[in-house]
């Protein structure tokens, strides 16, 4: 069908308030935003100005205030907890600056534990697909490692391979790099492009350096949760990328 | 999610916290143990009591003057022909008179008080003793007023050392007797005093001290109703004693009889007594086993907390997160529990063999009631405290959890 296609991801009027103790604090106010299947897009923004807030709604950690979040075209707002446990489970993954390795656990574990909720992957499959995805992000020497004898960039990859494992439509990461010297920084940047580049996947990433948003096509810049600026570079390229997946 | 994967990440989240794991089965553990080996330590104790009592009280009644009882009342009431009127009556046997001798018993250099009991043939019977050696009284030593004694386990070892008695002289205050037999011990603490007894023919005994009332009766009943046969000796005897007394006021009668059953019943509420004390104590200790098991729980909710977090975030249900979380729970109060019973019963089975060593045998009685109020309590505590912040954890957003501090 050459019909309008469905974006992956969009946002209407999004906002998102912390409270505590009656006081509000607002942080999103009001985001629009599209996102297409397939891109790979860069958030930047200086500190506090509401980039991990918004991807935790749009990775669905958390709920937003008020607003329209639509998930392949569904409202979010209305779904179950089943139904979000299954997104989660299924089509988004999330990649933290801080890991968020489940402590006293080996790499293997850690990337099987997705698959544990996965309602379709049978569990006789699921030692296989974490190998790959270990092998995947070049761990596979680590299997059996429990996490606090890896590198932070192992650590961090172990996170990645955690992600990946499920084949999800999106992968978010949060900083990815933030905690990571230059060079294990660049091993998972490597690794997450290879993801992109292996095609089928959305990348949503955000960092601070320009250095990694360059991997981006397109680049999002939030400031005090206003989106500032929205730019997608090698515009004629993205198009007609875009013109193919409506064929 | 499959069964199996529930229990394995209920097993694997365990083991990835031994230390956290093995303090809450510790709380189970002791709580669970300390209950049950105290329960079962009073209910054993009891059984003890009630065995001893019933070993050779069945169907015992004793029948003895008021004075025996009450101070300032006469002990002269319950005659020889009293006896063997009661004798007559259907619904006794084996009915033995006796007469205490206040003499002291010498043999040699040895010299002992012990109660001297001027009885029958039946006394024996009628108490289980049994003969270590030689024989009992007989009817020919009675009949014949003879100048024989039948040591029990004690007053023999007190006179004569490891030399066997049988054949040899002892005197009674100015009169000799031949020891004819020992006894066995009866082995009990509770018991000691029917271990320590020196006896005599009844007719030797009233000859010597030339006492005409009995000192008491005893006897068997023949009915299952000891109180039937009580009531068939009370009117018997007031009848004899011309007392009028229809209301049963005992302060009426000079003579009072007295069943062992109604002395087991008593023993019985002292035993409950000490259950329930004991009960008490064990409470205490399931409370302090259930807040050491609620303080390990709380200590960790904000671990747990963010490790719900992090599996809602890779698509766990509230569902999946509760079924690990009970089946953790009931799997360490059930390992807990069980190593608790185990180990309150062990000790508890040690103290009774230890004790059977000493005071007679002691059965171990494993007290269920308390076993299931410890499991329970274990069980209980672990739901609550276990469940309850995992609940609420589950309820949060993925990253609420994650963030939780506390
Ligand atoms: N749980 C929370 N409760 C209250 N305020 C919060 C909470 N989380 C974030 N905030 C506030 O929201 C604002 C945005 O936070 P957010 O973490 O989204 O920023 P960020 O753009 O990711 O910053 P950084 O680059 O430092 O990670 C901050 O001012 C922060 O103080
Ligand atoms: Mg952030």
């Amino acid at each position: 069908m050459a019909s309008k296609q469905v974006p992956l991801i969009e946002t209407v009027d999004l906002r998102k308030s912390y409270f505590s103790e009656e006081l509000e604090t607002a942080v999103l106010h009001g985001l629009n935003l599209t996102i297409n299947e397939e891109e790979f897009v860069s958030i930047m923004g200086p500190s506090g100005s509401g980039k991990s807030t918004l991807m935790h709604i749009l990775g669905f950690l958390d709920q937003p205030t008020s607003g329209k979040y639509l998930f392949r075209g569904e409202a979010t707002r209305t779904m179950t907890d089943d139904e979000l446990a299954a997104i989660r489970a299924t089509r988004v993954s999330f990649v933290f600056q801080a890991f968020n390795l489940l402590p006293r656990t080996t790499v293997l574990e850690n990337v099987m534990l997705p698959l544990l909720y996965h309602p379709t992957i049978p569990a006789s499959e699921r030692r296989d697909r974490a190998m790959h995805a270990i092998e995947t992000v070049g761990l596979g020497d680590r299997a059996t490692y429990y996490t606090n004898q890896l590198s932070g960039g192992q650590q961090q990859r172990t996170a990645i391979a955690r992600a990946l494992v499920t084949e999800p439509d999106v992968i978010f990461a949060d900083e990815p790099t933030g905690n990571l010297d230059s060079k294990s920084g660049n091993q998972v940047m490597e690794a997450i492009q290879e993801l992109h580049a292996a095609g089928g996947r959305t990348i949503i990433l955000v960092t601070h350096e320009q250095n990694t948003a360059q991997h981006a096509k397109r680049i999002i810049h939030l400031r005090d949760g206003h989106i500032d600026s929205d730019t997608t570079k090698f515009k004629r390229l993205n198009a007609k990328k875009n013109h193919n997946l409506t064929k | 999610m499959l069964y199996s994967d529930i229990y394995q990440t209920a097993k694997s989240a365990i083991l990835a916290h031994r230390m956290r794991s093995l303090l809450t089965m510790l709380g189970i553990i002791i709580g669970v143990g300390s209950t049950v080996l105290m329960v079962s330590v009073g209910r054993s104790f009891e059984r003890y009591i009630l065995d001893q009592v019933e070993s050779f009280s069945s169907h015992l009644i004793e029948v003895y003057p008021t004075g025996f009882e009450k101070f300032g009342r006469s002990t002269d009431s319950l005659t020889f022909s009293d006896y063997e009127a009661v004798k007559k009556l259907s619904t006794v046997e084996s009915v033995a008179p006796v007469i205490f001798v206040t003499e002291k018993v010498v043999y040699g250099t040895e010299e002992v008080s012990p109660y001297v009991f001027g009885t029958t043939k039946e006394f024996f019977n009628n108490y289980s003793l049994k003969v270590e050696d030689g024989r009992i009284l007989n009817d020919a030593d009675v009949s014949g007023a003879r100048s024989v004694a039948v040591l029990a386990a004690q007053a023999a070892e007190d006179l004569f050392g490891d030399k066997n008695p049988v054949g040899e002289r002892i005197r009674v205050g100015e009169r000799f007797y031949t020891v004819v037999g020992v006894m066995q011990s009866l082995g009990s603490a509770l018991l000691q005093d029917l271990d320590t007894p020196v006896y005599v023919p009844f007719t030797t005994a009233r000859a010597q001290t030339g006492q005409k009332f009995l000192s008491y009766m005893s006897m068997k009943s023949t009915i299952d109703d000891d109180a039937l046969a009580m009531a068939d000796i009370t009117s018997l005897l007031r009848q004899r004693h011309s007392i009028e007394n229809p209301d049963n006021d005992y302060d009426k009668d000079d003579f009072r009889a007295r069943s062992a059953a109604q002395a087991t019943e008593i023993v019985g509420t002292v035993g409950l007594g000490l259950t329930a004390f004991i009960g008490l104590i064990a409470g205490i200790s399931l409370v302090v086993g259930g807040i050491g098991i609620m303080n390990i729980m709380l200590v960790s909710v904000s671990e747990r907390t963010r490790e719900i977090g992090l599996r809602k975030a890779v698509g766990a249900t509230r569902q999946d997160i509760l079924r690990q979380f009970l089946m953790e729970a009931v799997s360490l109060t059930l390992l807990g529990g069980i190593i608790g019973i185990i180990g309150g019963a062990s000790i508890g089975a040690l103290l009774a063999a230890i004790a059977s060593k000493f005071i007679g045998h002691v059965p171990f009685v494993l007290s269920i009631p308390a076993l299931i109020a410890a499991v329970s309590m274990a069980l209980g505590t672990g739901l609550v405290f276990g469940l309850y912040p995992a609940r609420k954890a589950a309820e949060k957003s993925p990253m609420e959890a994650i963030r939780w501090e506390g």
